[in-house]
């Protein structure tokens, strides 16, 4: 999980992290949940068993499974100072058994070449933080964050390049 | 029956089982319909253009669209919301005290409100509530658009019917609070008695966290209180001369009209929002319907109605009343109300022509078409709401759940209404 910026790094490949934790697409909800309490990471590329990605489950897809129904419907909840009940609601074993496809979104990747600005952009515009890099072959190559990617594109400035 | 009246005829009745049939925007299918109407009018030179115009009520449209402007301004304001924390927060969180307050609000809003708006805007904050207090929010999402629909039935803007019945009969404010108000109150007190028993399981749970209810803030839940109050004092004036308009000898439309131009006024909204708000739709389909209903008459298809009504004075109009109530109730439980409404007016009028004391017949049409929109989920769009919002939640309104808990409510209210409709009916 270790980042590797290079000061002349032109490309993705030079600035992603290339020990990736990812699950399998057999996984279960419950199992996701337990290697991102473990890992502290924000988002899991879905792998098939030969390591090509097939999607990406969120901590915050997780997380959603948990938040109340409410929220998506009341715009400003600055009145409701406790949440009570629902603060102690937690997903049925029915939810958690449930396969890591059915949370599973379709991802948005790089390949290992793409340039540091394009990345950026696609990441900002689909709201990303972090995104899978892939090879030609669409295994799973590494993950790139936005402090990775932005990191990267402003050490050339250092430069005076 | 000249071609005139066998084509138009044939326009008014392919366009309502286009409507009925939900295949495409009631507004489309209604205002295609209505040209249509005209160009055989102009092509058969029985309807043109200029009587069509005139044959759009605009009064009534005057009168929706007034009560349209004022409920736009003050949704942004919380004031839904503010009224719903308040409810729950004198329930003190006891499930059954919840229901009967929500139940309340609901009503007297929908009674002065549209429906729709009403539903739309105390949902969210009903689901809030049942989600904190950690108790089902399946009862209260059905009770709030039952009784709205129920309560809706009471006075003359409560309900796009009442609206059309009014204007047609040329009934007041006050005739609804005198005639329909007392019947609407008995069925609506059986309807939530009978809620209550059928929700009895879901009502007797204890909730997990009464704490958390009582820590709702009302102040903070109502976003704009000056703007609030400024509509609040405009909707009041305007509430208390609906009950006056008769001896002004101001028409309702003049009065709710009257009142969204001082409420803009006072206001000074952002106009775009509030006209975003509008149902359009809503009123291009009444007056398409309006047109198309003008086609029929100057085709001559109401003469000929009233003509096949002339012995229609020897039933027992008791009965004939009772029976109005029960089959426009199912009619209503399974398609929209408003233009089996608008369909019936010139039906009752011919009645009147042949005859018949038609003021009771009016009263008929309107518990039928309230009352009946409760039957079904697709009975009204406040019940379509509600099970719309339940669907995005864990714990979604089934049709057969409506079935075993609205379809009583509706026959209860049919039953009551039918009773007092007999017992009453020299009153009316």
């Amino acid at each position: 999980m270790k980042s590797k910026p290079k000061s002349d790094a032109v490309g993705i490949r030079d600035c992603m992290k290339s020990n990736v934790i990812s699950i399998s697409e057999t996984a279960t909800l419950r199992e996701a949940a337990a290697i991102f309490v473990k890992k502290h990471i924000g988002i899991l590329p879905v792998v098939d068993k030969n390591n090509k990605l097939v999607g990406v489950v969120g901590l915050s897809d997780l997380l959603n499974l948990e938040l109340p129904d409410f929220v998506r419907f009341i715009e400003d909840l600055d009145f409701v100072h406790d949440f009570g009940a629902v603060e102690t609601t937690r997903p049925t074993a029915k939810i958690l058994d449930k396969p890591i496809k059915s949370l599973m979104k379709e991802a948005v990747t790089v390949e290992e070449d793409c340039g540091l600005l394009r990345a950026y952009a696609l990441m900002l515009q689909h709201n990303l933080h972090d995104m899978p890099v892939i090879s030609k072959s669409r295994e799973l190559a590494g993950i790139a964050s936005r402090v990775d990617v932005g990191a990267s594109i402003l050490s050339a400035w250092e430069k005076g390049e | 029956m000249n071609v005139a009246a066998l084509l138009s005829s044939l326009i008014f009745v392919a366009t309502l089982v286009l409507i009925f049939t939900e295949k495409i925007n009631r507004m489309i299918v209604s205002f295609a319909g209505g040209m249509l109407m005209v160009t055989a009018g102009q092509v058969l030179h029985f309807y043109e253009m200029e009587s069509a115009i005139e044959a759009i009520d605009f009064e009534t449209l005057g009168l929706l669209m007034g009560m349209m402007i004022i409920v736009a301004m003050l949704e942004p304001t919380g004031f839904f919301q503010y009224l719903a924390v308040l409810a729950a927060r004198a329930s003190k969180g006891k499930p059954m005290r919840l229901f009967v307050l929500l139940g309340i609000v609901t009503t007297l809003l929908s009674m002065f409100l549209d429906n729709v708006t009403t539903v739309v805007l105390i949902a969210p904050i009903t689901l809030l509530i049942c989600e904190i207090l950690g108790v089902s929010a399946i009862p209260y999402l059905m009770t709030e658009a039952l009784l709205s629909n129920t309560g809706g039935v009471a006075t003359l803007v409560g309900d796009p019917p009442n609206v059309l019945i009014g204007s047609a009969a040329g009934f007041s404010f006050n005739d609804f609070l005198v005639h329909s108000l007392p019947i609407v109150a008995v069925a609506w007190l059986g309807a939530l008695l009978l809620l209550r028993y059928l929700f009895k399981k879901e009502l007797s749970k204890r909730p997990r966290s009464v704490r958390a209810v009582m820590k709702l803030n009302p102040a903070q839940s109502l976003n704009e209180p000056e703007t609030a109050k400024k509509i609040l004092i405009v909707l009041g004036a305007a509430i208390l001369l609906f009950f006056v308009h008769h001896l002004l000898d101001v028409e309702p439309a003049f009065v709710a009209l009257g009142a969204a131009a001082v409420a803009m006024l006072w206001v000074q909204p952002d106009v775009h929002e509030v006209l975003k708000k509008i149902e359009w739709s809503v009123l291009v389909f009444f007056g398409a319907l309006f047109v198309m209903v003008g086609g029929l008459e100057k085709a001559g298809v109401l003469e000929s109605i009233i003509g096949l009504f002339r012995g229609a004075s020897s039933v027992n109009p008791i009965l004939f009343g009772v029976c109005l109530i029960w089959v426009v109730a199912s009619l209503s439980a399974v398609v929209d109300n408003i233009p089996i409404t608008i369909a019936l007016i010139p039906v009752i009028h011919g009645f009147g022509e042949a005859g018949m004391n038609v003021t009771p017949l009016w009263w008929a049409l309107a518990f039928g078409a309230g009352f009946g929109g409760n039957g079904t989920i697709i009975g009204s769009t406040a019940n379509i709401i509600v099970v719309t919002l339940s669907e995005k939640t864990r714990t979604p309104i089934t049709a057969a759940l409506w079935m075993r808990r609205g379809l009583p409510v509706m026959l209860a209210a049919c039953v009551i209404a039918s009773i007092l409709y007999t017992i009453f009916y020299n009153w009316f």
